[in-house]
């Protein structure tokens, strides 16, 4: 099978070096760069023939190879190539897409990059309480994938990528658990919660993550203010915020848009504060706190709702008095 | 400078081991045709390259890189500052920040020959590991009784890891000086020297942690031969370093280096090292390196990932690097 494909690649790669072959002119160097390609495409076989290593890299390398080689040949041919080429950017990202979707050895083991740099920090997190949030713990952490140290160069953001690789780990955790409470009310296995408790269970799931690294939490705090940081940590909030409010079943579509993840972000940063310096029993003073301020907005809502009926109330007796003394000093009558 | 007399100086020693192999075609009939400009394939081994503006083949080139780097050995370092002006100091410090070494890297200096990368590398990652050492006795000012008994428990493991740098050149010459120059620094832990040549490294596959070559690949004859060598060398996750001339980006500033290049600098080199040629060909061969662009194209070909570079001084020096994934 993999024979079959290799035969295919190179098929498909003498049928490109045919097509810039057949354009009329052929000087000295296109003719040097052609065998050029030869030379490197079947030295690339021989590569994928005998190499041990992991197919995977081979594979992705053979088609970045590959692309770039397709690329590089029509550019020396250009002034013919324009027609030739289009057809033959097709073939170069053909072979890439049935590649991936071939079943077998290569399929599990390709990875990208960014894949290869979340294994390494999601493994550099167990070194955190040792080293803290820093270049140490990522080096720790490749380490431990077989990684030299020195590929701790991949993360241009240091300590900083490492934080907010663990924020969006957070995030997405809590929004499988409150997918996964939202099935189940659905499914009527569950009662719907009041919003105040949702709230409440929402933010403390969320908190109670940070209980493993809470030693270290304030210095990954300051590393999400510095300023290069901060509209990453905000994004992340706000997506926090946002998908909390979505699955407490906010639909509206005005103000309270705005002033109910208002009011979330302060609680939830407050209490995270309140968090770091807690040092009761499994937090228990945290939650206290959490409660209180939910109770808070509660209350706030409510009493917003009674001032403004009041204050229409009390708008409208006023112009009723307004009315009244206009009657009583005869302002009001025609003469 | 001097980092591509040492790649000349080592494409002197590859050329002269091919030429070993090669010696039954007629050395002497092959300089005597060859040594035209004319694509001449006489031998199927015997191909052209550039030495500067010229083209030579490869066994000429070979030579002629050893004899300038014999020569200018000694007054090396004394040219490297006169020439940029101390800036290459700058330079390679910061190489080491962008590197940040952590402790226990092996590092790989190829054409390092006398030792400025090298010696970086290891006051780097001694400072690493003082300021560790330091946060590690701050936080430890307090213990509890637990914490001293585990002390206690654990004191018979290995230390901290140590830290090696290999310092590899083809030039024997450049070695001596920089073994005569880390002797007077007073360091000697976890360096060695090794002769050799970049397009065939006499180190085993997954040895070590960063490569780095200095100003040095510019002067190797196969660049993408000595590529593929340092994807074999380094570890998994390893990272490659190529520090080098490159073009500049800005025309005012490209203007003023090609004056200061071809005016200034073989000047200096004839007053200070009395070799005008070997400055010429240093200036030329600058030239004839690929730019920042291509030459990222290369390293990805040979097989890295994540490869960036970052531009100095206006595009004069880049600093490429690639990681082995």
């Amino acid at each position: 099978m993999a024979a079959l494909l290799r035969g295919l690649r190179a098929g498909r790669a003498i049928r490109g070096l045919g097509s810039v072959v057949a354009a009329p002119t052929a000087t000295t160097p296109q003719c040097r760069s052609l065998r050029r390609s030869f030379h490197c495409a079947a030295l690339r076989l021989q590569d994928e023939s005998k190499s041990d290593k992991p197919p995977s890299s081979s594979s992705t390398t053979y088609h970045e190879h590959y692309q770039a080689h397709t690329t590089e040949q029509y550019t020396t041919a250009a002034s013919q190539g324009d027609s030739a080429s289009d057809p033959a950017a097709e073939e170069a990202s053909r072979p890439n897409t049935s590649y991936q979707d071939q079943s077998g050895e290569q399929g599990e083991e390709y990875e990208t990059e960014e894949q290869l740099q979340a294994r390494i920090l999601t493994a550099a997190l167990e070194f955190v309480p040792q080293h803290g949030w820093s270049m140490e713990a990522i080096a720790a952490g490749a380490e431990t994938l077989g990684l030299s140290s020195a590929s701790t160069g991949m993360f241009y953001n240091g300590a900083g990528d490492l934080v907010l690789h663990f924020i969006a780990q957070c995030n997405s955790q809590l929004t499988e658990i409150l997918a996964e409470q939202h099935k189940q009310v659905q499914l009527g296995q569950a009662e719907p919660k009041k919003t105040a408790d949702f709230l409440r269970d929402a933010v403390e799931t969320r908190l109670r993550m940070y209980i493993p690294y809470i030693e270290t939490w304030p210095q990954a705090m300051s590393i999400l203010l510095l300023p290069h940081n901060i509209p990453d940590s905000l994004k992340h909030l706000s997506t926090l915020v946002d998908d909390i409010w979505y699955y407490a079943g906010d639909r509206s579509t005005d103000m309270n848009w705005y002033t109910k993840r208002a009011a979330l972000t302060g609680i939830y940063n407050t209490t995270e504060l309140v968090m770091v310096q807690d040092s009761s029993p499994d937090f228990q003073d945290t939650w206290n706190f959490l409660d209180n301020r939910i109770q808070d907005v509660v209350n706030m809502a409510s009493t917003a709702k009674q001032v403004q009926s009041t204050g229409e109330a009390v708008v409208q007796g006023l112009m009723g008095a307004a009315v009244t003394l206009k009657n009583l000093t005869g302002v009001n009558q025609r003469r | 400078m001097a980092a591509p007399m040492r790649l000349l100086v080592r494409r002197v020693i590859r050329l002269s081991h091919r030429n070993i192999h090669v010696s039954a075609a007629g050395a002497s009939g092959r300089s005597g045709c060859c040594w035209g400009t004319s694509p001449c394939r006489c031998f199927s081994d015997d191909r052209n390259t550039h030495f500067g503006f010229e083209t030579v083949p490869e066994a000429e080139k070979a030579k002629r890189v050893y004899k300038v780097f014999e020569n200018v050995a000694q007054k090396y370092d004394v040219m490297n500052d006169a020439m940029s002006l101390g800036i290459h100091r700058l330079w390679k410090d910061t190489l080491l920040h962008v590197m940040h070494p952590q402790p226990g890297a092996r590092l790989l200096d190829v054409g390092g020959g006398t030792g400025d990368i090298a010696f970086r590398f290891l006051e780097y990652v001694c400072s690493q590991q003082e300021r560790q050492k330091r946060r590690a006795t701050r936080s430890m000012q307090t213990p509890s009784w637990q914490d001293i008994s585990n002390n206690y428990s654990t004191e018979d493991e290995d230390g901290p890891r140590e830290s090696r740098a290999v310092v590899c050149d083809i030039n024997k010459e450049m070695l001596k000086v920089g073994k005569q120059k880390a002797d007077s620094m007073g360091i000697g832990a976890g360096l060695s020297w090794v002769v050799g040549d970049a397009e065939e490294l006499p180190f085993d596959d997954d040895q070590f942690d960063i490569y780095t070559i200095a100003f040095g690949i510019r002067n190797v004859t196969h660049i993408d031969q000595a590529l593929q060598e340092a994807l074999r060398v380094l570890k998994p996750g390893g990272r490659f370093m190529c520090l080098e001339f490159s073009k500049v980006t800005n025309p005012v500033l490209a203007r003023l280096y090609d004056a200061y290049s071809f005016q200034m600098i073989p000047v200096l080199g004839e007053v200070i090292a009395g070799d005008w040629k070997s400055y010429q060909y240093l200036v030329e061969s600058i030239r004839k390196f690929p730019d920042q662009e291509e030459f990222k194209h290369m390293i990805e070909d040979a097989g890295f990932y994540c490869v960036q570079y970052y531009n100095f001084t206006g595009g004069v020096v880049a600093l490429h690097s690639g990681f082995k994934l």
